[in-house]
Parts: structure tokens; sequence; C-alpha cells
């Protein structure tokens, strides 16, 4: 079966032996000493210049942390993290916020061009322009559609602690948008930092996410205006390059009455043997009207063959469908870290409300992936729709984790889930565990979810259409994935399929 | 949030540990079995579980078991007819076994407290993990059951009623049953009884080579009762087992199914109806392991919430590492009729063989005003539609079972419940 054995080889690529972001870049670096008290918090905040309300806020998370115990419940298994042998915080020296390109370690620069991303303004994304092949599913057209008209991304790039640089920052701002880093934006923008921080995800919310409140150095703060639709996609690169370092960034994404934004994250790791923290908080607060569209291509490092070293990514991501008739999509393509702990969630609050949640996670090696979504249907009218692709090779464990539930007064709640999971080899394991809680009989909720190899009666049925088989393997296995690879970004479907690759290639021809 | 308290003991535990230490002398079984007993009571001293615990999360016995009516040996409960006509019926009363057992060829019938007491019941007392609550709870008080063996080759032309009645107070009993190679029997659990009492009751079926056997579980306890039940089935090669269920009643409900297919070829059926109503709590949990390559599995459940009522259903099928080529598949469905009731769902699959079928699928809706529409456009009333639907919804999953006599005996059951709960 010569497609599924590209399947396999395509799975393979991206094994974790394979790891091409691994390089290691020599920065001087301005580390806090390791541990964490509550000098380091102090530390971090004299180091951004924040204002005394939120170093409060901070150690207010620190407090609440000291009491909390690390959650057992997920289906991953890692030796006890020493919180206390972690520097908090690192950044490239000579780095206290440079206006301009110019301005940035040469050195730096490098790195991203290494990694691919444009951080010079008006340069077109290489993959958009390179990849002329249509996207399968995709005609040319529609494929042009989809391809931003100026083709342009603005970037905002964090450095292990630091965020180096924001691109188009200006262009956005006369749209309205601000687009900075999480630490200018406090600084800056304080009344709308303290309104939405933590609204989403209080600072009590759970073990990783009360820890990033305490210690979180960098992220991105989006913020769109009434009525504004963002002219452009929006994307923040995260890199962890520090040894023994751990990277807590902080997201928040609000778009007003009426507002639109895409938002890109991708991130990337040095190949290490020693495992490192990545505890994230991502916000997302949609008002009436508003939709945000949030996607990510997770590629830290996965760790090597033998199951050493590999990120742990220990992720909280929340979007607050605040307003009536507010929309948020969770994309996302999870092919890196040793450890992933990550439960994209919309609350559902506004009436006609809509959530979607679409994953691809493909696992490989000894990487863990326990990973799914929550949905809450509070208002009326809420409708929302799971798709999750599992990919399980090596010696991975893949879990699907959701969690769907309508309350009394969400009328007319409405959910559809599909969860898949493809094994590849007989060492790894694909599990699903679905809840569905609902307390109000207008509610409906719809769950499927197989796992299997290739069927034959599949495989029969596109072959009785006189399709060769091998064409027919490669149909079906691209079917898998293609609801998911759709609902990217095109600039991002690039990049994904790039890293997955699974048995496109065949389908396309 | 995530801190470990060791909360004060409620008074349903402390009235529990307090018996086992008034009762220890007087119940059968020593050495081996008394062993048991005590790691069970110690369990039970850790308290009962809590939604923090995985397989309870849905069900915080801690908080729908408050407080435990204490143990009555003056109830007066008394053997009924069997559900099905006919039926060769074994009862258990008040948590005492009858010492008259029918004589059936090729079926030897036994007290379960002799078994206890000569000590060669002790290894059945295992429980089968930390959170098996309802195994610790039996045991420690377990004092009698009927124990069934039907020979190699026995084919039984009458089910046999396994009846356990109990009025008030507090029972623990188990049923065991061996299957012999190729024998077929029908057998029906009956769980019934009056006024407000506890009883747990755990079903052990062994099914030899080649053994087929249906087994129907009718649970239709008063609604003051609390029924913690667990049906464990281990399948050995080509053997078929069919299990029926209908919660039909109780004021708490947990009926735990365990089943392991242990040799290749064995298939196993699982169809159930929970018929809820009032104030009530109503948990089904199933664990399936397939453990050996070739071996099949199908579970459907039809649920039926109103009033008050809350319904869980739990199922995780597991297949193991070799179990290659195993054929998985569960479906639950619920109409949820009452606003104020609710139904949460959680069907897992673990899976660890990579050539698998296995899915499972989950719903949970209101009726189809579709369908109500088409009925109504004939001229039938809206209660009646509704009813017709309803009842078609649950009678699908009866009609299943073929057997002409049991399928009418069942939507007689199924009629009874809508006559006060329609």
């Amino acid at each position: 079966m010569p497609a599924v054995q590209e399947t396999i080889d395509r799975v393979r690529k991206i094994d974790v032996d394979q790891y091409k972001y691994g390089f290691e870049t020599t920065i001087e670096t301005d580390k806090a000493p390791k541990g964490l008290s509550e000098d380091i918090i102090r530390f971090i905040s004299e180091k951004k210049n924040e204002p005394e309300w939120m170093l409060e806020w901070r150690l207010e998370a620190y407090r609440r942390w000291l009491t909390l115990e690390e959650p057992t419940w997920a289906r991953v298994e890692y030796p006890k993290i020493d919180f206390q042998d972690l520097h908090y915080y690192a950044a490239p020296k000579n780095q206290s916020g440079p206006r301009s390109l110019d301005e940035v370690d040469p050195e730096l620069l490098k790195v991203y061009e290494k990694l691919g991303i444009p951080l010079k303004e008006q340069e077109i994304l290489a993959g958009v322009q390179k990849e002329k092949a249509p996207i399968d599913g995709l005609s040319d057209e529609d494929a042009s559609d989809n391809v931003y008209k100026s083709g342009r991304v603005a970037v905002d790039a964090v450095f292990d602690s630091v965020s180096v640089v924001t691109t188009f920052k200006e262009e956005l701002a006369k749209a309205g948008v601000i687009f900075c880093s999480i630490s200018e934006a406090i600084r800056e923008h304080p009344e709308l930092v303290k309104k939405y921080l933590g609204s989403v995800v209080p600072t009590s919310d759970n073990f990783y996410a009360t820890l990033n409140s305490a210690v979180f150095t960098d992220g991105s703060f989006v913020f769109v205006p009434k009525g504004v639709r963002c002219p452009m996609e929006l994307s923040t690169y995260f890199r962890i390059n520090e040894k023994n370092t751990g990277q807590f960034e902080r997201t928040l994404i609000i778009a007003e009455e009426g507002a639109y934004v895409s938002y890109l994250e991708g991130c990337t790791a040095p190949q290490r043997d020693e495992n490192q923290l990545h505890a994230a908080v991502v916000e997302l607060v949609a008002l009436d009207d508003a939709e945000i569209k949030y996607s990510t291509v997770q590629n830290w490092y996965p760790g090597d063959a033998q199951g050493k070293g590999g990120i742990y990514n220990f992720v909280t991501k929340r979007g607050d469908c605040r307003g009536h008739r507010s929309k948020i999509s969770w994309t996302q393509v999870e092919t890196g870290s040793a450890i992933t702990w990550k439960y994209p969630s919309c609350i559902l609050r506004g009436d006609e409300s809509q959530g979607n949640f679409y994953s691809i996670a493909v696992s490989n090696g000894y990487q863990q992936i326990d990973s799914g979504t929550k949905m809450i249907h509070l208002g009326k009218n809420t409708r929302s729709r799971i798709i999750s692709k599992g990919i399980a090779a090596g010696f991975s464990q893949n879990t699907y984790r959701g969690q769907v539930s309508a309350h009394r007064k969400a009328t007319n709640a409405r959910n559809f889930t599909n969860c898949d999971s493809l094994l590849i080899g007989d060492q790894c394991g694909a599990h699903t565990v679905p809840y569905m809680e609902a307390k109000n009989s207008t509610a409906k909720f719809e769950h499927e979810a197989t796992t299997s190899k290739i069927s034959e009666d599949q495989k029969f049925y596109v072959m009785q259409r006189g399709i060769p088989e091998e064409e027919a393997i490669a149909l079906i296995v691209n079917g898998f994935v293609k609801d998911v690879i759709q609902e990217l970004p095109m600039e991002f479907a690039v990049e994904a399929q790039k890293l997955i690759g699974i048995s496109l290639e065949g389908s396309v021809g | 949030m995530n801190a470990h308290v060791q909360p004060q003991l409620t008074q349903a535990e402390t009235a529990l540990i307090d018996a086992f230490g008034e009762r220890q002398s007087l119940l059968p079984g020593d050495g081996e079995v008394m062993v048991r007993r005590d790691n069970a009571v110690e369990a039970l001293k850790a308290g009962l579980p809590t939604k923090r615990i995985e397989s309870w999360h849905y069900t915080n016995l801690r908080t729908l078991l408050p407080a435990v009516p204490g143990f009555d040996a003056s109830a007066n409960a008394k053997a009924i007819a069997p559900v099905i006509e006919g039926s060769t019926v074994v009862s258990v009363l008040n948590g005492a076994s009858t010492t008259k057992f029918p004589t059936v060829e090729g079926v030897s019938f036994a007290r379960l407290s002799d078994k206890l007491t000569d000590g060669s019941f002790a290894p059945a007392l295992d429980l089968y993990g930390a959170d098996d609550a309802i195994g610790a709870l039996n045991t420690a008080f377990v004092a009698d059951g009927v124990f069934v063996d039907i020979a190699d080759g026995i084919e039984l032309e009458k089910p046999i009623e396994l009846q356990n009645v109990q009025a008030g107070g507090q029972s623990h009993v188990r049923l065991p049953v061996r299957v012999g190679k190729g024998a077929k029997a029908t057998i029906v659990e009956h769980q019934t009884g009056e006024g407000a009492a506890l009883t747990s009751s755990i079903s052990q079926l062994t099914l030899d080579e080649g053994a087929e056997v249906t087994w129907l579980i009718v649970q239709e306890q008063p609604e003051t009762a609390s029924h913690l039940a667990q049906f464990k089935a281990w399948l050995g090669k080509d053997a078929k087992l069919t299990l029926f269920f209908i919660n039909a009643g109780g004021k708490l409900v947990r009926q735990e199914v365990v089943v392991a297919t242990k040799g290749e070829g064995a298939d196993f059926k699982l169809r159930g109806v929970n018929l809820l109503a009032g104030d009530t709590h109503t948990d089904v949990t199933m664990v399936l392991d397939h453990a050996v390559p070739h071996t099949t599995s199908t579970e459907v459940i039809r649920n039926v919430v109103t009033g008050k009522a809350r319904g869980v259903f739990q199922g995780r099928i597991n297949v193991h590492q070799y179990a290659q080529k195993t054929d998985a598949k569960m479906a639950c469905n619920t109409l949820l009729l009452s606003d104020d009731g609710e139904f949460s769902t959680k069907p897992e699959l673990e899976i660890f063989a990579d050539d698998v079928q296995c899915g499972h699928g989950a719903t949970v809706t209101e009726i189809d005003h579709g369908h109500l529409f088409y009925l109504m456009a004939r001229g039938i009333d809206e209660k009646t539609a509704r009813g017709l639907l309803v009842k078609a919804f649950v009678a699908e999953v009866i009609e299943e079972l073929e057997d002409e006599q049991i399928v009418e005996t069942l939507e007689g059951k199924l009629d009874d419940w809508f006559a006060t709960h329609g």
C-alpha cells in the first residue's frame, strides 16, 4: 500500500529526530536568577516597567499558586517539575524595546530568517508565493481569493521572555487596531488591559494559568475596535532559545462590536536534552457580532527518538463569546512538544453565539498529547462544532478530551462533535474522552468518534468507482484531515501542510 | 482547588463503618474472606467516592448518599411472580437466599453463605480497581446470595430468575453464575422491593467456551430506595453474551457493567433502557475490556428523562495492545423531555491496537418535531403522538432481543412505566 506508506513516511518526516528548528542561537541574554519567589516577580515586573497594580495582580496570583497542587487527571506522564530550577525571565541583551528593525540585534534577525518568519514589512510570506500548488479541496480561484489580497501578515516576534519586534504597527494603528506586546499594552493601554485581563481566565483558574498570571513575561495584545475588520492577518511567533528557562506568555485579544480579526500563532524551540516548560494563557473576548479566528501551528521541540528532552506545553486557552451573535474559532495543528496539555475552549455566553474547534494532533516518538476543547453553552440559540483528528504513531499517546455542556437556560443549544483517530503502528495509543452534559430539553448534542486504520469498506467504495487503489487510499487519508486544514488561514494552511503533509501529495498528484 | 483535604466522614460513612464493627462476628467466612472484608472496610474509611474520582464524576456518592438505613432483621420481603412467566425462580429475600432450591437438570444451586463460610468464594471478592466502591461496600457486608452452575452442554428451556427483593433496611448480595462449555441459558436478574432500602448486588458471570447467555436485568426499586449494582462477566472463547437492562425505578441507582473478553471469537452485546422520572439519579457505567484479538461488541443505550431526573451513562471501551481485529461499537441516545431533568454522558475509547474498528456515538435531543408533525397531521393528538414516539424510541432496543415472550414482557414493563409517568 504505497500511499499508506507515504503517510507513514510523512509522519516519520516530522518524527522527533527530524526536527528542523532545533538549532540554537548564541545571543547574550539578561536572565533572572533561577527560582520563583515574590522577589523574582518584583524583578520581572520592574524589568517590564509595570505599574503598581500589575505587580499586585501578579503577587496575588503567586500567593494563590502556592496553595495549589499540580493537576494529575490528564493522560500524560512526566517526572515532577522542579519549579525552583527554572529561569523565569530571559531576554536578549540590549533589547529595551527597539523602535525599528534596524535596532534589532542582527543575530536575532538571522534566527527569524532561518525560521522563515518575515520580520521586514512589505515582505510577502515565503510560503504563499513559492507554494503555487493548490491546496487540496480548493481550486486555484478559491485559493487566490483566500490569500489575503496584499499577502501581508503583521508579526509579533517573542524571543524567550520578550517581544523583539512587532511589524505593521503603524498601518494597523491607522485602522484603529492595536497590535503590540502585552508589556507595552500594560504601559500604554492600562485601561483596556485592566478591563479584560483575567476576565476570561481568572488568576484562580488552574495551576498553570495561575503560575502564568504570576510570572508571565510577554505575549501579544490585540484590540480591534467597534466595526473594524482588521486589514491583515496578525501573527505571533514564539521561540524559546535560552536553556533552563520557562516561557510564560500571555495573549489577550479583544474584538469589539462587529469587529473581525484572524490571528495566527507559531512556535519552535532548540533541541535540548532537558525538558523545558511552556505555560501560556490566551484569552479571547468577542463582543456583539464580533468574530475571532485563532489558529495555531504548534511545533515545539518534541524530544528525541528516545523521548529525551522536549517542551512541556501546558496551555490554557479560552474564548469568551460575550456578545450576541459573536463567533470564536480555534484551529490548531499540533505536531510538537513532548507533552501537550491544552484545551482551547469557548464560553458561549451571548445569545446566538458560535464556537468552533478544529484540531489535528499528530504524535510520534514518545510524545504525549492530551488535548481537546470545552464548549460551554450559556446563551440561547448557541451553536458549537468540534472536529478533532488525532494521528498517533511510534510510542506516542494521543488523547482527545472534550466537554460540551448546556446549562438550564441555554435553550436550543446545538453541538456537533466528531473526533477521529488514526493509529500507525501497534505501540501507540489513541483515546477519546468526551463529556456531554445536557440540562435543557431543547439542547441537541451529537457526538461521534471512531478509531481505525483505513477500512476495506471505504477503500472498496472508492475503488469500485474506478479509482485505483493507491489513489483511493490517498483520497481517504487526505479526507481524514481536510476538515481541519480547510479552516486554517491560507498562509498557515501552507505551513501546516508542509508540516503534516499527510499524503496530501498523493492526492494532488 | 487541587488541595487534598481529608473531609470529615459523613453520616452514611460513619454508619457503615460502625455497622461493620457490630456485624463483623455475624458475617459468614473467616481467614481469606475476612482479610478481604477488612481491606474493603479500609477502603470505605477513605470515604465514599466523590466527583474527584473520575469514574464517579457524575455520581457524587458522598452527597447523593448522605445517610443509610440500618440493618433491619425484621424486614419482611416476599417472593414475587417472575418477570417472564414460567421461569424457574430462585429468590433472595432481605439479603438471605432461599434454602429450597428448584430441581433443574444440569443446574446446581448453592447458598453463597456456605461458599463464604468454607472460604472457596474468597478470590471472587477481589475488587477490580481502586475506584470500585460498590465492590468494597458489598465485600465488607455480603452475607448471602445464590451460586448457580450450569453444566457443560446444557440448553435450558426455561429462563432462570434470580430475584433480589428487599423491604427496607440494608442488604448486600452476590449472584455468581458459571455457564459451562457450549451451554445455553436465559437468566433474569430481578431487583425490586419496597421502602427506603439500601441494596448492593453483584452478579458475576463466567462463560466457558462457546456458551451462550441472554441476561436480563430488570430493576424496579421504589423511588425511595438506593440501589448499587454491579454486573461482571468474563467471556471465554467463542462465548456469546447478550446483556439487557431496564432501569425503571430507584432514588439513587448505579449500575456498573464490567465485561472482559478473555477468549478469541467472544461476542458481547449490551442493550439498555433507562426510564427516568421523579427526583432521582441513575448512573450506568460500563467498562469493557477487549483483551484478546478477534472479539466483537456492540452497545446501545436508550434513555428517557422526565421530571427532575438526572441520568448518567459512562462507557469505556479498552482495546488492549494485542487485541487486533477488535470490532467495538457503542451508541447512547437520550430523549431529554424535561427542562428540570439532565443527562450526562461520557463514552470513552482507549485504544492500544492499530488494526481495529472502534466507534461511538452519543446524542441528546428532544422529540423530533418533524416526526411529531407527521403523526399529528394524521389526526393523532399531541400527547398520544409524543407517547408513541417515545415508546418507539426505546422499544427499538427491546425488539432486538428476538425472543417473542421476552419482548412482549418487556414491552409490558414499558407500558406500565408510561402509564404512571407518561
